[in-house]
């Protein structure tokens, strides 16, 4: 079946989003035209497959239609987190770029805690203001699609991604020192306003256009009771590799301070060195390795960080260093010299300026009235191809890709890039609601976004190319 | 490039030195008389004083604490980096204190009011050229020397202009200013937003509204002043009735204003005139002319010219790309400044007739009247308006 209709080269439109976001609405260019089913249809017994050069499949691109959120104009997609997708947003009076975290109640219900964790974050980050702390600065509700929006500063990347980016996964000396003084300087602030971050790593990290770091994902941080005599918590649900020995052990209560200072030594363990303290094939083996407080630091850490690297790190919370030792260390004291060249923040699909992802939704908004004014955009898939090698997914809320949850993955191999395509979309919701919380699946889920296609379809003015 | 002001002759409060230790912090010492107007939004607002020691007027400018939340900050910054800057073309501060719950701060009267009051007023269509030189020359003075200080400014727009009794113009405007320096390096470019930025987004530069890893630099304010130029020209700032995120996209562009006049404005002139006015423009233009020019077809803003060297001056602080832009101190150089001493150029207060300038004495012939016309004849000197920003 279908083989005649090879002879021509073939349209698909393209999105940038997914193609069943209800958030996008809208009639589809070729939504009543029956979908082609042979392209992934592998069940079906196809005799004889007829070969589609990349270069014949062609795309044309989404028109950016402007939508607004209160008085936001929405652009692209910069991260997805296990609650939901985080985009950009241009604030239509003060035109200042934020980022907006939109919550789902309906995927929140499905997780533990969800929602609980979702309004502590709001409730907490509602009353923080400082400026290595991310700030919430509006909440918009949508009752009728269930859906949440938190608007918060805008970041260009996380400290993940951008040791992601480098071949050693390690910032320089000078570079890692400047982000840790930021960490200490943010984490000393939520330790003053009695809140444990819990959950301290580099994914949730994140940078500002000026280089200034904000700790994010308050998610699973908890604000100790006004009345609590110490800081013991009995609660951890941060990232595995980053938790310290008395929650690896399992310990029934614990000092949440401590719980921070260790995290925040595997984080600087981990963006000078490149590797974890810690690692394990499964939760149960990492844990046992974090347990027995066992690792070794790299030969060539040398001392000032080695000391410090050994005093956060203290298996026992009683001897590990509080942030009045960090900060006194010789180390902390001393900025190392700026030798190698400072790690940047990797591009945003393909743009290494990370220009506001708005402007094309205005520029469609404010001079496309006349839509036969403006010429679509075609591009095959083979250039679709070419641009997806130098690409690089970016993720905001907590769900980085890191070594821990690949290893903790529940999920099984990623899947394939064929049926990632899902031509003739009836399936991809499922995807997009049963794929959660793990590395892979948000590895495929941005991947997949660049090739989410609507529908194959004759195209015929382009009939002869 | 010497920043030596054009108008370097005595300030209101001249033999400042003395005076200057004499202004206290207490608030006895000034008798507050009438508002001359506001400032960022109402969180603040400026009063004719008089300083009882001396018996001298002066502007007294109270914040309201209570209502500042967002700008507070800002309000800090500039008290001590006026404290820090010392240049006949920027603002002066003779004292800040608390009284109650309003921060005042005491700074030099500016007898003209700043240049939007002056547009509001008399001068709706625009200043005279010639006026607009000798303002921007001493605007430029004062750029000059706040980048060579390391700030950029970030607000520079018509009233951040003031000027005073003598005719000299004077920057101010300064909380919206960052600094370039930080931990002891000069940065190549900056990147912060300024925050409670709204009220001056039409001036801001594309590449500072644009926010993406390139930044910004001290470019930004010649742009800026390329806007403010073509405020004074034209009367009303470019942009005025745009939505700002039309604005944005304008400037992203590469759209820049225009001085309107017989040149940019008569249809006949359209084509060439336009195009050689601003190659990198687009559609843009034609929209925003008209938007802009209220008055076009018949009115003053079709008939009149600006000179040539005008024209290129904005078009220079225009351009697009910043690297292109000029610096401050190479700007003080243009042949547009030379035009007032080309053309035996009365000073600027005459220009500006017939506005009457505050001074001392016409305070004191008011003070003879009872409170009620002082008032009234106060809104007559068209110091009422509400754009007075120190």
């Amino acid at each position: 079946m279908g083989s005649e209709r090879t002879e021509e080269p073939i349209l698909i439109t393209y999105s940038d989003e997914e193609a069943l976001d209800e958030e996008e609405g809208g009639s589809r260019n070729f939504d009543d035209l029956e979908p082609v089913s042979w392209i992934n249809d592998e069940d079906t017994d196809v005799p004889f497959f007829h070969r589609v050069d990349s270069d014949q499949i062609i795309y044309e691109a989404k028109k950016k239609r402007c939508k607004m959120i209160g008085k936001y104009v929405m652009g692209d997609l910069l991260g997805e987190g296990s609650y939901g997708k985080v985009k950009e947003v241009l604030d239509s009076e003060t035109l200042c770029r934020r980022a907006v975290k939109i919550l789902k109640k309906r995927k929140l219900r499905r997780i533990p805690n969800g929602e609980q964790n979702v309004q502590r974050e709001i409730t907490l980050l509602k009353k923080l203001c400082h400026r290595n702390v991310i700030g919430l600065l509006d909440v918009l509700v949508n009752d009728e699609k269930e859906k949440m929006y938190l608007v918060m500063e805008f970041c260009v990347g996380g400290l993940q991604d951008m040791l992601e980016s480098t071949p050693q996964k390690r910032f320089p000396f000078w570079q890692a020192h400047g982000y840790f003084c930021q960490l200490m300087d943010g984490l000393q602030y939520l330790h003053s306003q009695r809140i444990i971050h819990k959950d301290i790593k580099p994914g949730n990290l994140l940078l500002t256009l000026s280089g200034i770091l904000k700790i994010s994902d308050l998610g699973v941080a908890e604000a100790l009771d006004f009345f609590a005599e110490d800081d013991t918590c009995f609660t951890g649900q941060g990232s595995p590799a980053f938790q310290p020995p008395e929650i690896a052990n399992g310990h029934e209560k614990f000092l949440g301070f401590k719980v921070d200072i260790w995290s925040s030594g595997v984080t600087l363990y981990n963006i000078t060195t490149g590797l974890y303290p810690f690692e394990g094939d499964n939760i149960f083996r990492l844990f046992e390795n974090i347990g027995k407080g066992e690792y070794t630091i790299p030969d060539e850490i040398e001392n000032p960080l080695r000391d410090l690297l050994h005093g956060m790190l203290q298996k026992d919370p009683i001897k590990r260093f509080t942030l009045q030792q960090i900060r006194q260390h010789p180390w902390f004291l001393r900025k190392p010299p700026q030798t190698l060249e400072e790690v940047p923040v990797p591009p945003l699909r393909g743009d290494e300026l990370h220009n506001m992802t708005v402007l094309p939704y205005l520029m469609d908004y404010h001079y496309a009235e006349d839509p036969a004014s403006v010429q679509p955009q075609y591009y095959t898939e083979h250039e679709r191809n070419a641009w997806a090698e130098g690409q690089n997914p970016q993720c905001y809320g907590s769900e980085w890709q890191e070594p821990v949850s690949n290893m903790l993955s529940k999920e099984g191999s990623p899947k394939k890039y064929p049926d990632e395509l899902n031509y003739g979309s009836p399936d991809r919701h499922q995807t997009e609601e049963s794929g959660e919380s793990t590395s892979d699946s948000s590895k495929r889920k941005s991947k997949r976004k660049t090739t989410s296609c609507i529908s194959v379809k004759k195209f015929p003015p382009c009939k002869q190319s | 490039m010497s920043s030596m002001p054009h108008n370097s002759s005595s300030q209101p409060s001249s033999g400042q030195k003395d005076v200057e230790c004499t202004f206290g912090p207490e608030p006895g010492l000034y008798q507050t008389m009438s508002m001359l107007g506001q400032c960022c939004g109402d969180v603040g607002q400026v009063y004719l004083a008089i300083f009882k020691p001396l018996d001298i007027p002066i502007a007294l400018k109270k914040f309201n604490v209570d209502k500042a939340k967002d700008e507070m900050e800002n309000i800090q910054n500039e008290i001590i980096l006026t404290r820090q800057l010392r240049h006949p073309n920027v603002v002066t501060m003779n004292a800040a204190f608390v009284m109650e719950s309003h921060i005042c701060v005491v700074s030099p009267l500016m007898a003209f009011g700043s240049c939007r009051d002056l547009l509001n007023r008399h001068f709706s269509d625009g200043l005279p050229e010639l006026a607009i030189a000798y303002i921007l020359k001493d605007i430029l003075y004062a750029l000059d020397y706040i980048h060579k200080k390391g700030y950029i400014h970030r607000a520079v727009r018509a009233s951040h202009i003031l000027v005073n009794e003598n005719g000299q113009a004077v920057l101010s405007g300064l909380r919206y200013a960052c600094k370039v320096v930080k931990h002891g390096r000069w940065q190549r470019n900056v990147h912060s937003f300024p925050p409670t930025t709204a009220r001056n987004l039409n001036w801001l530069s594309p590449e500072l509204l644009e926010q993406n890893l390139q930044g910004y630099n001290e470019k930004s304010d010649i742009y800026s002043l390329g806007v403010t130029a073509c405020e004074l020209a034209n009367g009303m700032a470019p942009f005025q009735d745009h939505p700002p995120t039309l604005m944005l996209t304008e400037k992203v562009r590469g759209f820049a204003p225009v001085l309107l006049d017989c040149t940019t404005t008569c249809p006949q002139f359209a084509d060439t005139g336009q195009e050689n006015q601003n190659a990198q423009a687009d559609s843009g233009v034609g929209d925003s002319v008209e938007s802009n020019g209220n008055s076009l077809e018949g009115g003053p803003l079709s008939t009149r010219r600006f000179t040539d060297y005008f024209h290129r001056f904005s078009e220079l602080c225009l351009l697009r790309d910043p690297e292109l832009r000029p610096t401050a101190g190479q700007l003080i150089d243009h042949s547009f400044f030379k035009l007032p001493r080309r053309m035996n150029a009365p000073p600027l207060p005459q220009l500006l007739h017939p506005v009457i300038p505050l001074t001392k004495e016409v305070i004191a012939c008011q003070n003879d009247q009872d409170f009620f016309t002082v008032t009234e004849r106060l809104s007559d000197l068209d110091l009422n308006s509400c754009d007075w920003e120190f």
